[in-house]
């Protein structure tokens, strides 16, 4: 898979946290990134567009980003949901895991660990 | 963040005018360590001695480093030295001063001494950014002993300025505190922790220094204060937040969890309990932090 191909959701309850990683993957050359601004909105964006990667932030409203993540494991085992938050405390973490988080992301979030783990997802 | 807290010193002191330091915070990148503001750091020479040698450099052409060695001041090793360490930030806030001719040799001998005696610091301990006295320096600066929970009070704000370096900018001095009941502003974000206790912190300032304290913190050019601005600067203290949280949870085990951020325009905002007020004053103006532990 090349980035150009590659689908990816973002959902931040900041548009501006949005906003910049965003920018930051058209810079690698991905075009295909939808938003989402709220948990609820995340579960409804990725039955929509199942996208092959998803960035989730974990304090958000309606649905947080931890229920999101359930949620969509639930509607697909396989979805790839990389946490991306400022609270990335060992209670989160570890219920990020259980829950089946592809990996996990500390805000303010470093660009070349985003590249990684968008690498490894493509492999 | 001992640059800071100097500068602070300093204006509580009066020995500089809150003009003339914004002005030495603004000129301190250009300005160049002088091997006498140096040595009377270190405390090898006196600032007579640098006196003597500056007023002995006009009619001799030497360096001032070989005429230290000449009149027995300094030896080689100690010029070859103190040349060859990196500057520390409060060092070339001194510097600017000295230079600018707000600050005497013999002030800023005082003013170092006084400022190293009052928070117990030594050379490394600043060279080294020493975790545990930037802390101790954020304690006794805000009087935070005497307030309860005042290990929580000290590492938040300990954080706060570290974030605010790292995100917003060095130029900035930490100003006395007061308590508050509420906060008040023209913009105000607020942001709820909770778990084992509960914190309530808030962002407030006036339209201007809202827009250029998102600027910093986005990198982008803003005009008008909206909803994206507003979310600039909400996600400054999410991340600030976020970090103390998990510092917090790596280090105590205490599990806190964040609530999102609200915005308030032109209003005030009670607090459950008094809060610190910690006002910053930045070179593009003043920010209010406020801080409440319940």
């Amino acid at each position: 898979m090349d980035f150009k191909d590659i689908k990816i959701l973002l959902c931040d309850d900041s548009m501006f946290a949005r906003k910049k990683l965003g920018m930051f993957l058209s810079s690698l050359g991905i075009v295909n990134i939808s938003e989402a601004a709220d948990g609820e909105e995340a579960v409804v964006k990725y039955k929509e567009n199942r996208p092959d990667l998803v960035f989730m932030d974990i304090v958000m409203p309606k649905l947080t980003g931890i229920e999101a993540l359930k949620a969509i494991k639930e509607y697909d085992s396989t979805a790839k949901v990389v946490m991306a938050s400022s609270v990335g405390t060992q209670s989160h973490l570890k219920q990020a895991i259980v829950l089946g988080a592809y990996d996990f992301v500390q805000k303010p979030i470093d660009d070349a660990q985003v590249e990684k783990i968008i690498r490894n997802a493509m492999k | 963040m001992f640059a800071q807290f100097f500068g602070a010193f300093l204006l509580n002191n009066k020995l500089v005018s809150p003009e003339t330091l914004a002005q030495a915070i603004d000129d301190k990148k250009n300005t160049r360590m002088r091997l006498g503001v140096l040595a009377i750091n270190a405390g090898l020479m006196t600032a007579e001695q640098v006196e003597h040698v500056n007023v002995a450099q006009q009619s001799v052409d030497k360096r001032f480093g070989d005429l230290c060695v000449d009149l027995g001041y300094l030896t080689a090793d100690d010029v070859d030295r103190l040349l060859s360490e990196q500057p520390t930030d409060y060092l070339l806030l001194g510097q600017t001063l000295v230079n600018n001719g707000s600050l005497s040799n013999a002030e800023f001998e005082a003013a170092i001494s006084a400022y190293k005696a009052q928070y117990q610091l030594s050379d490394d301990d600043i060279s080294n950014n020493q975790n545990d006295k930037l802390s101790a320096i954020v304690k006794d600066f805000y009087h935070f002993n005497t307030a309860e929970n005042a290990r929580i009070y000290t590492e938040y704000v300990t954080l706060l300025f570290k974030n605010l370096i790292r995100f917003i900018g060095d130029d900035f001095t930490p100003i006395e505190s007061s308590l508050a009941k509420e906060a008040e502003g023209q913009y105000i974000v607020c942001q709820k922790l909770h778990g084992k206790y509960t914190a309530e912190l808030a962002i407030a300032s006036p339209r201007d220094e809202y827009l250029a304290f998102a600027e910093r913190f986005a990198k982008e050019h803003f005009t008008e204060v909206d909803e994206y601005v507003n979310e600039v600067v909400g996600e400054f203290l999410n991340v600030n937040n976020g970090l103390f949280v998990v510092n917090e949870s790596n280090q105590l085990g205490i599990e806190l969890s964040l609530d999102p951020q609200s915005y308030y325009r032109d209003t005030s905002v009670g607090f459950t309990q008094k809060a610190f007020c910690i006002p910053v004053a930045f070179g593009f103006g003043e920010v209010e932090f406020f801080i409440s532990i319940i």
